[in-house]
């Protein structure tokens, strides 16, 4: 424990904390969950975070411990953040799940067209890295089709690695488009969480604008659009006005 | 005490009557009264202390009309105002004078300490209107001054009858058992003694140890060479629920005391005066309704050590024993066990909630039954809290009912101790009386009961940990990893493209070669056959043929034989009469070349032969 505290303070004056040291403080944190210390276990994911590591794990058991001392909104923005990481993780969705059904807001959303949601699902399946690396597996089977179809002496050969050629293209085209699309959302950030208790939603970026709706802690809006420090926001059900950005806290 | 007593002799309401008929009297008699100054004086004690009660008065010596007493707020106004009146009648060398005074009362009760003022009154006489003098009254807070606050007419009786409040440990933990005590000293009869105003304390959950008693309980006490009798009047057990200074206000107890009235009469002859001070006639008492004030208490209440706190700790303290009891741990399916915890011992018992018991959750568990056995006694409150659950376990199996765990707080030991149940099995057996068909027809199956909803557990390691903000994708090592293929690609093209030509070359090469060989080997036979050498020309011919074959179709010749010549022609799509006119003279040149006798006849015939021939397949190869 001490050692632990001596090596973060060592650590944290240098500025290098090596993953292997990231390590030590998740195990010392899994203890301290573990123990009902939550506090504690907060306190150390999130030095493992500010040391610039990440991992689905990592903000998974983050959530544990906000959920634990009943902080909902905290704990939804991290398993939000979980699961951008790695989507379809069965424990994550749960735990998301349950969590959302602890806050104020039950937002209807609204049935989205076959095509986008499909899309979506897609956008979901893989994490960015693994729909990166499908598109370039993908590109290089299509460069393998076209040696064949371009040096084959055989008809079939040819013939089948021409239309072979043309799915790897498909692939590897909305690899990439998937891969872009969620390099961009965690770039751009355009998912938030709702932190303030009862968030007044107005209809324009000011003060002075006229009451919409409100939202309440724990409620997962999308950003559409910002200027100054105001946010365009729109919640599962539709509907869309501004709020201010320290309402929210960007997944 | 004088004033005291003379407090007590306003007329009462009740003689309205009598007054009404003294004022006639008056009235009638007023005739004769000479003119005199009006003279309107308000009387009054100037310091009194809380809670005692005190006259004030207005006394004007003629008749006055429309008397308006002081708004009075700062004082409870305990009855008033009262009128009464008192004359005298001299008669002085034949001549009557007669004073007339008219007496407007209150009886005031002091409530808070401080200094107030009380307005004048107003009456008028003869249509002048008069103001009485206004009063300054200083009130002392009672108790904690003593013998300073209360006046002087109370110091009479401080002495003889006095009240006292005791506490058993004025430095109590927080919800430890504290005992105060109110004390009536007295060395005077006294009576009807009403304690009833001390019963709230503010900051403490109280328990009268005395709410069984009779009687109160008395002792006799020699202080300072007198004694007294000393009374119990008031006895609770205080629970303190803050920490910090708590102050118990002043007790109040009201009650008649029986006081001699001997100083009472003022009369100026000696002989008078022994005759009724005498012993005998003294005897008299008076009853006077007296109010007691007690002193004031500090309380330092001391908060628990929140060092080794157990998490189950309710605020018990005191010191406690705990037990459990259970009907029977061996049962079968539906059959009621009774499951009793006792807790016993000095404290705050009854504050102590029911213990927290995990049941197995397929127990049938009923609200506990929770009974209270106290006592009070003078020593504080004891006893004993049963609580007694009744649980039904519903299905067969082997539960156990894990140790139930209370804490409480040892004030002599300084510390928290955990008292702990032991551990029960129960071994439910199957009812005779539950249907084995229930649970096959399937009517008795039940859904899985959730016990509680919550987050599934945090995620063990191993942990991949990546550094946040850095992807693969568009990294460097992607683009290369995108665009390396296609340049390899293109490489593996390029190359590709360039063997090929170059292999097609030698190919086209050979074959433009062939004929121009073949021709060269026929010019040679041609000289052979003129020179008549006809070994080097079959051979040369034999040469030519094979030759031209192997580079034309680009075969080796070593590949080549009389077996396979038909089929790879046929192969190149080769007219079939040719190849079989070009297997022909292959034969015959073979056959000529080693037939015995003249071979010269048939070289000239086989040289046209194989020049015809392959010319003609030149014309078909192209």
């Amino acid at each position: 424990m001490k050692k632990i505290i001596i090596l973060i303070l060592a650590f944290s004056i240098t500025g290098i904390l090596s993953a292997n040291d990231n390590l030590l403080l998740l195990e010392e944190a899994n203890k301290s969950y573990t123990e009902d210390n939550f506090e504690k276990a907060i306190e150390l994911y999130e030095k493992v975070i500010e040391n610039g590591n990440e991992s689905a794990a990592v903000y998974f058991n983050l959530g544990n411990a906000w959920f634990k001392i009943n902080n909902m909104p905290e704990a939804i923005l991290y398993y939000e953040k979980a699961r951008k990481l790695t989507p379809y993780d069965d424990d994550i969705l749960f735990n998301l799940q349950v969590a959302n059904s602890r806050i104020v807001d039950k937002i209807e959303s609204v049935p989205e067209i076959f095509y986008v949601r499909w899309w979506k699902n897609l956008l979901y399946f893989f994490s960015v890295d693994q729909w990166a690396a499908i598109s370039l597996i993908a590109s290089g089977l299509l460069m393998l089709m076209l040696l064949f179809f371009l040096l084959s002496n055989w008809y079939w050969l040819r013939k089948t690695s021409f239309w072979l050629g043309i799915v790897f293209l498909i692939v590897a085209g909305t690899g990439y488009l998937l891969a872009n699309q969620k390099h961009q959302s965690f770039i751009r950030e355009h998912q938030a969480i709702v932190f303030t208790p009862t968030l007044t939603v107005k209809s324009s970026p000011s003060e002075t604008g006229i009451d919409v709706f409100v939202i309440h802690e724990g409620s997962k809006v999308q950003i559409t659009d910002h200027i100054g420090d105001w946010l365009e926001v729109q919640i599962a059900n539709g509907s869309v006005g501004w709020i201010r950005e320290d309402d929210v806290k960007k997944i | 005490m004088n004033r005291e007593t003379k407090i007590h002799q306003y007329l009462p309401a009740g003689n309205k009557i009598r007054i009404t008929a003294m004022v006639l009297m008056v009235l009638l008699l007023s005739a004769t009264s000479f003119a005199d100054d009006v003279n309107f004086t308000a009387t009054a004690k100037t310091s009194v202390s809380v809670g005692e009660k005190f006259q004030l008065s207005y006394k004007i010596n003629a008749e006055g009309k429309g008397f308006r007493g002081p708004n009075i707020t700062d004082f409870q106004v305990l009855s008033g105002p009262n009128t009464s009146t008192s004359s005298s009648v001299q008669i002085i060398n034949g001549q009557v004078s007669r004073k007339v005074d008219y007496i407007f009362s209150y009886i005031l009760r002091a409530s808070k300490d401080g200094t107030y003022q009380i307005p004048p009154a107003t009456i008028s006489v003869d249509g002048k209107s008069y103001h009485s003098n206004a009063l300054n009254i200083t009130v002392a807070s009672s108790g904690s001054s003593g013998s300073t606050g209360s006046s002087q007419g109370e110091q009479d009786t401080s002495d003889e009858l006095y009240l006292r409040a005791s506490i058993s440990n004025s430095t109590p933990y927080l919800g430890e058992q504290t005992i105060i005590t109110y004390k009536l000293y007295t060395s005077i009869q006294v009576s009807n003694l009403d304690a009833s105003k001390i019963s709230s304390f503010p900051g403490f959950w109280a328990k009268n140890l005395q709410e069984n008693l009779t009687n109160i309980p008395q002792t006799r006490e020699v202080i300072k060479g007198k004694e007294y009798v000393v009374a119990e009047v008031k006895k609770f057990a205080l629970f303190p629920q803050r920490s910090g200074e708590i102050i118990i206000e002043a007790g109040m107890l009201d009650c008649v005391a029986q006081i001699k009235t001997s100083s009472g009469r003022k009369s100026s002859d000696p002989f008078f005066d022994s005759f009724f001070n005498d012993p005998f006639f003294n005897n008299r008492y008076q009853n006077v309704e007296k109010t007691l004030v007690s002193n004031s208490l500090k309380i330092d209440v001391k908060s628990l050590p929140t060092q080794n706190k157990p998490n189950n700790f309710s605020g018990a303290v005191g010191s406690f024993d705990f037990k459990s009891d259970i009907s029977g741990t061996e049962v079968k399916t539906n059959e009621a066990i009774t499951l009793k915890f006792t807790l016993s011992g000095r404290g705050n018992i009854e504050l102590m909630n029911p213990p927290q018991i995990n049941f197995p959750p397929d127990f049938e568990v009923y609200d506990p039954d929770i009974s209270n056995n106290i006592r009070v006694s003078s020593a504080g409150v004891s006893g004993t809290r049963t609580f007694e659950y009744l649980i039904i376990p519903r299905n067969p199996g082997d539960f156990e009912i894990k140790p139930v765990t209370i804490s409480y707080f040892d004030v002599a030991k300084n510390q928290y101790i955990k008292l702990s149940s032991p551990p029960y099995n129960i071994k439910v057996a199957k009812g005779e009386n539950q249907p084995q068909s229930i649970s096959i027809a399937g009517l008795g199956k039940e859904e899985i009961k959730y016990l509680g909803n919550d987050i599934r557990h945090i995620k063990l390691p191993p942990y991949s940990l990546r550094t946040i903000g850095i992807f693969f994708f568009k990294s460097n090592f992607y683009y290369l990893l995108l665009f390396g293929p296609l340049v390899i690609a293109l490489l593996i093209l390029v190359v590709w493209r360039r063997t090929v030509k170059r292999r097609s070359d030698t190919a086209s090469m050979k074959t433009r070669k062939a004929t121009k060989m073949a021709r060269r080997r026929l010019k040679l036979a041609n000289n052979y056959l003129k020179n008549k050498k006809e070994t080097e020309f079959y051979i040369e011919i034999s040469q030519a043929l094979w030759g031209y074959l192997s580079d034309k179709l680009n075969i080796p010749k070593a590949k080549l034989s009389m077996e396979n010549v038909k089929e790879i022609l046929e192969k190149r799509k080769v007219d079939p009469a040719l190849i079989a006119q070009f297997i022909d003279t292959l034969n015959n040149t073979e056959y000529a070349r080693f037939a015995p006798g003249d071979k010269s006849e048939n070289m000239d015939k086989i040289f046209r032969e194989a020049l015809d021939i392959i010319s003609k397949i030149e014309g078909e190869l192209k």
